[in-house]
């Protein structure tokens, strides 16, 4: 009788152990439009070799990185196998928790096949802990109906160098016949102003890592987005949701952000051949200032508190980091269907990177104007502070905005103290 | 009583203000359910009449976003807060109250003194211990700090000193051990006591957001309070299906509200937040 | 003698024996919290490594805006939305007591209603509504009260209002079913008498309603306040992360976030949160002294 139970108690545990170690990858990533899609046909790709390995994707929206804060307090509670990270927040994760991260270079991933920008975020001396996901090339994204309503003609503008001046005048127009503001704009938001500083060449940190604000660069961008605010040029909402509903909805007659944000266009149907997208404006009498820049970018990096971690490094590998004709199909199945473009060099070759995408205003081959843009962005200088900076001078410059603060001097003085308060300086 | 006493300025303006302010409370429910039959857009543009998207919404709700998990999840801690909550809460309640002491008064006063500590305070500590003892994102972690509740404490404390204890010695005289007069005699007569507590119990743990948003991490473990509000977090809101969720997870609360009035109010005035 | 002292004895015991599972939790989760914060409070957390720096949190308290201007809008809050929402209550009460007859329980029950949901529906709720091209705007602009839509959200002075708005919805009801229980211990012959004296109603609600319900009014005040210091979950949703630019940041949000948002800074937390309870104890001290002295009389 004893022996009867003992057996099934061991059948039982056995069963328990193989379901438990049944082959099961967690990634956490934030956006169904964008990241969590081309994780999903990564996963595709990898099952088709590796049948048995499940992979969930869960879209952890905007706590993610407070919840891997949390796990990784908690010595990996809760944490998945894969999280993708923003290059602007890695240095921080890598800087705090340096044991937290498996060490990629060492797995064997060839880094020499990425773009090299993408790399430096995520390298601390000989080790190297990411795989690169996508660039943020960025451009004006105008709606072409309304510039017609607005008597103007689309193909004026279609793959002009614009200066910022130009773009007002633009803007105003549109405005004056349609009523639309031209940008929708989060109005705590850094990522427009960061879009612009960097097409300048501009830093927000000094290269020892010390914040630097008092530049032409930002200075300069500060006053234009004044401007752009005080000639009811922005349409601003609070969130990206709210932001993204705003676009969706007509409420702006474009904005400025990335190539990532194909996703989220296309995500409704009746944005067909409305959008075109012109090079990120430039701005005047800044030297360096160039016609491109960047917003945004993520890499994927897995726990070393992972029990699978070796599955997790070869699916990232085998999928993300090697050359074959399925990933290569892959890479350019993702830039199509979410403006993904993927860093890895030998898989920039797909037919999507040239070819024109019918969704657009005259089936611009916007995947090609991104990527001779993104030649030309310079780079920016993240440091583990990003995040406090970014906040900070968000805060100050809405507070520039709502008339809390009269100067720009003021407004630099502004961020920098809230900035020193977080970082308890 | 007169027509013009009736209907004069000064009524038409008590009924004005009567009227307007049962609108503006009740007009957000109406609100709600029409949003779940609305596609996002027109949640958000706030339409007024009902569309046509509410199969569309729920499937979405229950689909993308594990609906019936979330509740469940949710109606599983809660219930076991109020179970072990009345239990641990009545036991000692009754103790303080019934089996007088000078110690025990004291450590009274000492729990009483912590009813100040917001539980922002608390927070660090507690998250640090549940991560040493490895229960983070375990709904044990939600449950046990909440079982204890001082204000219950005080609460039941209050109600049985309206039980006579002349019942609890002519018990005795006919030899019922103290435990079974707890268990037999004084609980089944103090019914009224634990429905408000178990209400107020409830309430406080199903609408509870702070604690499980330090230690929910994941998907699967989710409350419906932490659905809704990391929905809110994503990138793209589904307003549709974020209202169906709204709506389910006021609807257990009123359906306990209109079904007990009066425990519900006796329960709520108590709630000392 | 001797029997009746075992059994005192024993009686004691089971006393004990009653209030131990509810010491076993205390114990756990309010006294070790509250001990061991005094570790936490003098130490500085950077990822997983911490030092010990004294009185050094405090100190860069001192200096941070952000966590003075958090508490600052708690006291903001504090001071427009508590009057503001018990002398709504207080009116509400007051007509529905003395004003109508039929439909009394129906308005009661539709005004009582916010207070069945939860502070993060209300959150949601609320942040729908008030969209720059939300339904409230929309309405005010068709009825020709605004011209262009309010930022309820985006703007760092409506947005407070915004908060201010959400917190009076969800309250106001459930201040008033108090001050109706007390409005029913007022003697109506002491009205009557008012009204042969001439006096008018809106006369006798200041000179007899709230004199007489001041306890229920100040009890009110009790916890509404200290509801009010806590204040998290609606500028973390409604308003976004204490948006816009931290105009609606509170104590509880920043603290919060501090250890669990964008740091892990578990010491400079904790200091923030002894500066809230010792806060919150002043407000309880004192509220609960004029209680007492009412009380007395």
């Amino acid at each position: 009788m004893k022996k009867r139970m003992f057996i099934v108690l061991a059948l039982v545990a056995t069963l328990v152990v193989g379901l438990s170690a049944q082959k099961k990858l967690t990634v956490w990533c934030w956006d169904p439009n964008f990241n969590v899609y081309a994780m999903k046909q990564a996963a595709a790709v990898y099952n088709k070799t590796h049948p048995k390995v499940t992979i969930e994707i869960v879209d952890m929206a905007q706590d993610i990185e407070a919840k891997i804060i949390s796990g990784l307090q908690a010595g990996g509670a809760g944490l998945p196998d894969i999280a993708l990270f923003q290059d602007f927040r890695i240095e921080q994760f890598l800087h705090d928790y340096p044991k937290a991260f498996v060490d990629l270079k060492a797995a064997g991933v060839d880094y020499s096949k990425f773009a090299a920008y993408k790399v430096g975020p995520m390298t601390v001396g000989d080790h190297v802990y990411g795989i690169p996901f996508d660039t943020g090339s960025t451009g004006l994204w105008l709606r072409t109906d309304y510039m017609k309503a607005a008597g103007l003609n689309p193909d004026d503008y279609m793959g002009k160098d614009l200066t910022w001046s130009d773009v007002i005048k633009l803007g105003e127009t549109v405005k004056a016949k349609t009523g639309k503001p031209l940008l929708a704009y989060q109005s705590d938001n850094f990522d427009m102003l960061r879009i612009v500083v960097q097409s300048t060449g501009g830093q927000f940190f000094k290269p020892d890592g010390s914040l630097d604000l008092h530049s032409l660069a930002f200075e300069k961008s500060l006053a234009l987005f004044k401007e752009l605010n005080d000639k009811g040029l922005l349409y601003p909402v609070v969130g990206w949701s709210d932001w993204i509903n705003a676009i969706n909805s007509d409420k702006s007659a474009g904005f400025l952000n990335a190539i990532w944000m194909v996703g989220s266009v296309k995500s409704r149907p009746a944005n067909a051949g409305k959008y075109m997208i012109i090079p990120t404006p430039r701005i005047e009498g800044v030297p360096g200032a160039a016609n491109a820049s960047n917003n945004g970018g993520s890499s994927w990096y897995v726990f070393s508190s992972s029990p699978n971690k070796a599955r997790a490094v070869d699916f990232l590998k085998s999928v993300w980091a090697t050359d074959t004709p399925d990933n290569e199909a892959f890479y350019n199945e993702i830039l199509k269907g979410a403006g993904a473009m993927g860093t890895f060099l030998p898989c920039q070759t797909g037919s999507n990177y040239t070819a024109p995408d019918d969704f657009f205003y005259k089936s611009q081959p916007i995947y090609k104007d991104f990527a001779a843009w993104m030649k030309d962005v310079p780079v920016l200088r993240y440091t583990p502070n990003y995040v406090p900076m970014r906040d900070a001078v968000a805060h100050a410059t809405l507070g520039y905005f709502q008339g809390k603060y009269k100067t720009i001097d003021e407004t630099i003085s502004a961020a920098e103290a809230e900035y020193k308060q977080v970082m308890g300086q | 009583m007169s027509v013009t006493r009736r209907w004069s300025a000064g009524r038409i303006l008590v009924i004005l203000i009567l009227a307007l302010a049962a609108v503006i409370s009740v007009f957000p429910f109406y609100w709600m359910i029409v949003g779940t039959t609305l596609n996002p857009n027109d949640v958000l543009r706030g339409i007024l009449v009902p569309g046509r998207d509410f199969v569309s919404n729920w499937l979405q709700a229950v689909k993308n976003y594990n609906l019936p998990l979330f509740f469940f999840n949710s109606l599983k801690i809660a219930v076991l807060t109020v179970v072990f909550g009345l239990v641990v809460n009545g036991l000692a309640a009754f103790g303080f109250e019934k089996y007088p002491s000078k110690a025990r008064d004291k450590v009274f006063g000492v729990l009483l003194l912590t009813l100040i500590i917001p539980q922002i305070a608390l927070v660090i500590p507690m998250f640090r211990m549940f991560a040493f003892f490895d229960l983070l994102n375990t709904h044990a972690a939600i449950i046990l700090p909440s079982i204890m509740s001082v204000f219950i404490i005080f609460f039941m404390r209050q109600n049985f000193k309206m039980f006579p204890t002349e019942i609890m010695e002519a018990a005795r005289v006919d030899g019922a051990g103290e435990f079974s007069i707890f268990v037999r005699i004084v609980t089944p007569s103090m019914q009224a006591t634990y429905a408000s507590a178990a209400i107020y119990l409830f309430l406080g743990q199903w609408n509870s957001y702070l604690w499980p948003l330090i230690t929910i991490l994941t998907d699967t473990k989710k409350t419906l309070p932490i659905a809704m509000a990391s929905m809110m977090n994503a990138y793209t809101i589904e307003y549709g299906a974020l209202m169906v969720i709204v709506c389910i997870s006021v609807l257990p609360v009123l359906v306990l509200f209109l079904s007990m009035q009066k425990q519900f109010v006796a329960g709520l005035l108590g709630s000392v937040k | 003698m001797e029997k009746r002292g075992i059994y005192q004895r024993y009686l004691n015991r089971f006393g004990w024996f009653c209030v131990a599972p509810a010491m076993a939790f205390f114990t756990l989760f309010m006294l070790y919290p509250i001990l061991s914060s005094l570790y936490y409070v003098t130490r500085r957390w950077k990822g997983m490594s911490n030092t010990f720096i004294g009185l050094g949190n405090f100190v860069r308290m001192a200096h941070d805006t952000i966590f003075q201007d958090a508490l600052a809008h708690n006291f903001f809050f504090l001071v427009i939305q508590v009057p503001l929402m018990i002398f709504l209550a207080l009116m509400l009460a007051t007509l529905l007591n003395q004003g109508i007859k039929r439909f009394r329980g129906a308005v009661r029950l539709a005004i009582f209603l916010p207070a069945v949901t939860s502070l993060v529906v209300v959150s949601v709720l609320f942040r729908v509504l008030l969209q720059t091209n939300g339904l409230l705007n929309n309405i005010m602009i068709q009825a020709h009260l605004i011209t262009t839509p309010i930022g309820w959200l985006t703007d760092a002075f409506w947005a407070k209002i915004t908060i201010i708005l959400a917190m009076t919805w969800r309250w106001t009801g459930y201040n008033m079913v108090f001050f109706l229980v007390g409005l029913q211990s007022i003697d109506t012959e002491i009205y009557e008498a008012a009204e042969v004296d001439g006096a008018s109603k809106v006369r006798q609600f200041f000179t007899i309603t709230i004199p007489l319900l001041v306890p229920v009014i100040l009890f009110s005040a009790v916890t509404s306040t200290s509801g009010t210091m806590q204040l998290f979950d609606e500028p973390n949703i409604l308003t976004w992360q204490g948006g816009p630019a931290n105009a609606t940041m509170t104590a509880a949000l920043y603290i919060y976030r501090q250890a669990f948002f964008v740091n892990a800074d578990f010491g400079y937390a904790t200091a923030m949160s002894y500066v809230v309870v010792l806060i919150s104890g002043i407000f309880a001290f004192v509220q609960m002294r004029l209680l007492g002295e009412r009380r007395a009389k």
